[in-house]
């Protein structure tokens, strides 16, 4: 069986730097994979490994995505594809129809696997998106994927409860972040990574800019918060009285 | 300008509704919320409704939804469609993109319009930072849950437009409601909210009892919800779950990441509870202890029952 895994290439939120003036320094800014994407990685791992077959992993993203990509291959995928793209400059519209036309000429897949959305943005766009582009059965925020034959069985996890799904193959999923604990590649597996085939596709060649409208950012900046910060010493219950008096003092407790 | 609300909760349509007042002029005839299947008594609208016949459900599954709300859409062409950012209205709204070949913001916790755009205020980067982003009409966007009150009146009138029948790629077999909670986080005055911190599911009952001493609700953060399972999916707080203004936060066990963070910074107080000195959750709270949760909880029920 072949399965297909998107990565993305995702700023470090825990970098990224605030200038004077309150705006996050994009440009040059250190990126990682995306949080949850190492668990849509290790399912399409675990699901190769009861299959047999090969992983591959995609990535839309420019040069430096390259990381990523290398991180899914130390993680254990087969062979990786990027497909040349500026992130800042293109929507979760755009993203998926670039990752529909690479899975579709290096196809076919049986399971393609996302994350439920990515850890800069949370979006949560792209792999429905994606469902709908390939015209495929897509089963989101999955939990638990069973392949049996020529169909799978899913545990969908909503906000207030969890939906068992079946469907046919080939199938998109996006996975949650409790399916699985994503493996840590070994020092050897890093280094192996860089001998695995990467195959790289012109984004602007794969799919002519100009389908849609794309959205974009008008203006960001950053978050501020004052706190007090006052830290309250003393034994348990030394601190414990004092901090309770205290929220007395500033009105938040019930009479 | 013509918009369109949509959300497979009954509340959360109307709070979607109340975002669209936002966008729609005051002059027209008002947003147009969508009941898929017959109508739900329970939707307000300050506007009408659209109701979309054909699809036998009223609680359609995304795909569905999706394809019922995109052939209304085909014939009517609304200038700007809204939907829940709930985990099935994110599929609606991506899909529907996807069909219409349109732009779709994501997440606004607030939506305003040109005439020409879309714009929405949002988190990016973990809740580090606010982005405004924009799409050109017509376009679509989630709504963030909570963020706008619900809006309550009447529909003024009611149309219905046939859609056909449409059938789901996939089959729902079977759906269990999860660890059911009983309070409504969102207008609790003092949230107590548990972390890794914790060891096990039954000490979640020492906060609980805290949190109902203080008259106030238990919230979590994600793990717990999620990896752990001990309380329902929506009593998490932050980015992925609830965002909550409580007068009183109290995190315990809780170390305090962006994500987590950006569900809770508009508290008034925030007081916090970590074995370790430098967990950031200190640098976003107001009062901190630097101790054991297992002597500090008692400690604090102990001088808040006896408080003078
Ligand atoms: C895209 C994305 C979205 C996310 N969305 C959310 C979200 O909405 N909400 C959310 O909460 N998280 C979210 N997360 C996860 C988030 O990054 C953190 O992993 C999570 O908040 C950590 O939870 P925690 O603080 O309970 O656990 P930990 O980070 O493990 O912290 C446990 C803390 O407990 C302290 N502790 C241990 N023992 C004791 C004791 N006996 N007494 C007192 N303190 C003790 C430790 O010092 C530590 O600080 C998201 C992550 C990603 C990538
Ligand atoms: N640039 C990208 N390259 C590869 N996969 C992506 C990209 N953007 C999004 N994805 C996939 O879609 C998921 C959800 O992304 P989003 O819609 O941006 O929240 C991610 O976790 C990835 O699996």
């Amino acid at each position: 069986m072949r399965f297909a895994v998107c990565v993305k290439h995702a700023i470090d939120e825990t970098e990224l730097r605030i200038d004077s003036s309150g705006k996050p320094q994009l440009d040059g800014a250190a990126g990682k994979m995306s949080t949850f994407d190492k668990n849509a990685v290790e399912e399409a791992l675990r699901l190769r490994s009861a299959q047999s077959g090969e992983v591959v992993a995609f990535t839309v993203g420019g040069p430096d995505a390259r990381k990523t990509l290398k991180e899914a291959l130390a993680m254990g995928a087969d062979r990786g594809v990027i497909i040349s793209a500026d992130l800042l400059a293109t929507d979760t519209l755009r993203t998926a129809e670039l990752l529909a036309a690479a899975i579709t000429k290096t196809g076919p897949y049986d399971v393609i696997l996302c994350s439920e959305g990515s850890s800069d943005t949370y979006d949560g766009q792209v792999p429905p998106m994606l469902g709908e582009l390939l015209g495929l059965p897509y089963a989101g925020y999955s939990r638990k994927i069973e392949v049996v034959g020529g169909s799978a069985k899913i545990e969908r996890s909503l906000e207030d409860s969890v939906e068992a799904v079946e469907s046919s193959l080939p199938l998109v999923a996006s996975v949650v972040s409790e399916i699985n604990e994503p493996r840590y590649p070994t020092l050897i597996q890093i280094m192996q990574s860089s001998m695995k085939p990467v195959e790289e596709l012109n984004g602007e060649q794969l799919v002519q800019q100009g389908t849609h409208k794309q959205s974009s950012v008008v203006s960001m900046v950053a978050q501020t918060s004052s706190r007090k910060h006052v830290m309250i010493e003393g034994s348990p219950d030394e601190a414990a009285s004092k901090l309770v008096e205290a929220l007395v003092k500033e009105g938040v407790l019930p009479k | 300008m013509s918009v369109w609300v949509y959300s497979e909760s009954e509340g959360i349509s109307d709070e979607v509704a109340s975002a669209a007042l936002d966008i729609s002029e005051p002059t027209s005839a008002g947003p147009s919320v969508i009941d898929i299947g017959q109508v739900r008594d329970g939707t307000h609208s300050a506007g009408d409704k659209l109701v979309l016949k054909g699809p036998p459900s009223t609680e359609p599954p995304p795909q569905v939804a999706a394809e019922a709300i995109f052939r209304a859409a085909k014939e009517l062409r609304p200038a700007s469609i809204l939907i829940g950012a709930t985990r099935n209205g994110r599929e609606v709204a991506s899909r529907l993109a996807a069909k219409l070949r349109v732009g779709c913001l994501s997440d606004a916790f607030k939506v305003s319009c040109d005439g020409q755009n879309l714009f929405a205020e949002r988190n990016v980067y973990a809740g580090k930072v606010v982005a405004m982003v924009t799409c050109p009409l017509p376009s679509i966007a989630t709504v963030k849950v909570g963020a706008y009150p619900r809006l309550g009146s009447t529909p003024k009138e009611t149309r219905e437009v046939d859609v056909g029948q449409i059938d789901s790629q996939v089959r729902v077999l079977r759906r269990e409601k999860k660890v059911v909670g009983s309070v409504d986080l969102k207008s609790a005055r003092v949230i107590v909210s548990a972390g890794r911190g914790v060891k096990k599911r039954e000490d979640l009952a020492m906060l609980a009892d805290l949190a109902k001493e203080m008259q106030g609700a238990l919230g979590c953060s994600r793990p717990l919800s999620s990896d752990l399972g001990w309380l329902p999916e929506e009593h998490h707080i932050g980015l992925t779950g609830v965002t909550v203004k409580p007068d009183l936060y109290l995190a315990v066990g809780i170390s305090g990441q962006l994500q987590h963070v950006a569900g809770m910074k508009d508290s008034k107080i925030v007081a916090a509870i970590n074995t370790d000195k430098d967990a950031p959750i200190f640098q976003a709270s107001d009062y901190g202890i630097v101790g054991d949760l297992y002597q500090v909880i008692p400690a604090i029920r102990r001088a808040f029952t006896s408080r003078g």
